[in-house]
């Protein structure tokens, strides 16, 4: 019964365009563009940026005075049956503004054995850095322009991206007697 | 005849060690690959995982019924907490209102465990700080008081699953509360007891003032919080920054330190201890319906369990979802929080509607602030690396899930 619905879309995308909310508003006027999308209980504003304005877009909502966005809480990697999705919520340490990122990457742009590519934020941001590998690890999306993108919950040699709904445990995986095992 | 000790020829060597995965002060197993100059800490690498349970896999392959019970799991030490951020999230998402009664209780329980969350680590801290005369073993004999609590209402003395989606199981039995008060007026005499050994402490002073000093700038960049950063100087309590449950009913001070260093992480758990007793004084007071007794007294039954009586307040309800195997939550998406004795805990669910959740996605205060140790180290001595290491109250379940 349930696996049936393994595929399904978690939520149903209305047609029409939103209205920017003050997040998205302030990105608009520092000539980032993004999209509102819905949400589910209205009280947090979710837009999704492009991959390539990603860093631009999260400095202006760190550092500017109006939006002090500058507490990362976690960086979560989503495997949706069209797209992947690189998801950034962000706190602030100063006022109770709060605001969700998403970045979007169809799986028909990325190609076949390629891991999908979101640009790294962990150059200037050190909270990224360990989520951004730990996404890499389990989700298997690449942060390119990350300095240490190693796994780091599954050992280094680990095969595969555990939170991919294709991805299939190695039944050896740990025993060591076994000569394909990756131990 | 004297050695020529200035030669330019004459050069220092680094030297790489391994500290764990099985150091008796990691609380766990984590390694640390740390690169030493002499006994001055040049780079440090934390190697984690050994610990990695897949919950986050677990929370998309379980039913959400089966997942409940194991969220425990991902800090053992404040399993409250850690039901309680799934739960809200789910909450959030379906849109549930909790009784009023149920979140008391919430509150009630979860400061208990905050309390011996703290005093783990206080315990464990000073063993850690090389103080093995037997002040170990006093906070712990709280903590038997409290667990036996928690056993008498939760049914566990450490996996509780007391907290569900939509509320919390049961009401505790006919004079817990009593208990309850009994701990809470002795407790604040043993905190003195506890600072009366260690605060003053020459020795403990030596070890942790002005050691491992964390600037306010750092907590921000890496995304710390909980004690650590309030020792910083930053006001982060999710308690009163973005009140939850009955918090705004309740008057409580949030400890804030200046200082940054391991003392000042210290002095904030030991006041953040008094803070609970305080709290938990307050929801006895106001808990609607009362105690159980008063509770029972009212409706006329006797036995505690009994909640189906027809002229029960709904405030005095204690679930507003009925759980069975086969619960689930709607479909949408939700980010919650609450303040675990380690900072933000944190729980992003994605639901389809189905009876398991489409992703399950932890935010752990441990992870975030574990991240920061390698800029923590960098600097101070070998011998330090274990007293600031230990400050920063890591929790190695939390930090791999």
């Amino acid at each position: 019964m349930s696996d049936a619905a393994h595929g399904a879309k978690p939520a149903e995308e209305p047609e029409k365009e939103l209205a920017a909310g003050p997040f998205g508003q302030f990105l608009k006027e520092h000539g980032i563009n993004s999209k509102r999308l819905p949400d589910h209980s209205g009280a947090v504003e979710v837009i999704e940026v492009e991959g390539k304005d990603l860093e631009a877009a999260l400095k202006r909502l760190r550092n500017s005075q109006e939006t002090q966005l500058n507490y990362l809480l976690t960086i979560t990697g989503t495997e949706y049956p069209e797209h992947f999705e690189s998801v950034y919520h962000l706190w602030s340490y100063t006022s109770t503004k709060e605001l969700v990122v998403k970045v979007k990457i169809q799986k028909t742009a990325v190609a076949e054995g390629a891991l999908p590519v979101v640009p790294s934020i962990a150059n200037f941001w050190g909270a990224a850095n360990w989520h951004e590998r730990e996404t890499y690890d389990l989700v298997g999306i690449r942060y390119s322009g990350h300095p240490y993108l190693r796994r780091i919950l599954n050992p280094w040699d680990w095969d595969g991206h555990p939170l991919r709904r294709d991805y299939k445990q190695p039944v050896d995986a740990l025993n060591d007697k076994n000569p394909h095992s990756m131990r | 005849m004297t050695l020529e000790l200035t030669s330019p020829e004459l050069k220092t060597q680094e030297m790489i060690i391994n500290m764990g995965p099985q150091h008796p002060a990691t609380h766990g197993v984590l390694r640390l690959v740390v690169t030493l100059d002499g006994e001055i800490v040049k780079h440090v690498e934390p190697v984690l995982g050994h610990l990695h349970r897949a919950q986050e896999w677990q929370g998309q392959n379980r039913t959400i019924f089966q997942y409940q019970a194991l969220i425990d799991r991902v800090d053992y030490l404040s399993g409250m907490f850690t039901s309680w951020a799934m739960a809200r999230s789910a909450e959030e998402i379906d849109g549930l209102k909790v009784p009023k009664r149920a979140e008391y209780l919430r509150v009630i329980l979860s400061e208990m465990n905050r309390i011996t969350s703290h005093l783990l680590w206080l315990g464990t801290y000073l063993i850690d700080l090389g103080a093995m005369f037997g002040f170990p073993f006093y906070p712990f004999r709280e903590r038997e008081k409290l667990f036996d609590l928690f056993e008498a209402v939760a049914g566990q003395r450490m996996m509780f699953n007391y907290i569900r989606i939509g509320g919390v199981v049961r009401n505790p039995p006919f004079g817990w509360f009593d208990k309850l008060k009994q701990f809470l007026d002795e407790f604040p005499d043993r905190i003195d007891e506890y600072e009366a050994i260690v605060t003053e402490n020459p020795i403990f002073l030596k070890r942790t003032q002005g050691v491992g000093y964390l600037s306010p700038e750092v907590a921000m960049n890496y995304g710390m919080s909980g004690p650590c950063v309030r020792a910083s100087g930053i006001n982060l309590d999710l308690r009163k920054f973005k009140p939850y449950s009955v918090y705004p009913e309740i008057d409580f001070k949030v400890p804030v330190m200046q200082e940054g260093d391991t003392w000042a992480r210290y002095m904030c758990r030991i006041a953040e201890m008094r803070e609970c007793v305080n709290i938990i004084r307050q929801c006895i007071e106001k808990i609607p319906g009362g105690t159980t007794e008063e509770l029972r007294k009212t409706l006329g039954t006797t036995t505690p369990e009994k909640d189906d009586s027809k002229d029960l307040d709904p405030e005095w309800l204690l679930m507003a979802k009925k759980q069975n195997a086969g619960l689930r939550i709607k479909a949408g998406e939700g980010f919650s929080a609450v303040e675990s004795p380690r900072g933000t805990i944190g729980c992003y669910v994605v639901s389809n509607g189905s009876d398991k959740a489409y992703r399950f996605r932890w935010r752990n205060p441990s992870f975030c602030n574990l991240s920061a140790l390698s800029h923590l180290l960098v600097g101070s001595p070998i011998a330090d690396v274990m007293a600031i290491f230990g400050s920063i109250d890591v929790i190695l379940p939390d930090v791999d899930r």
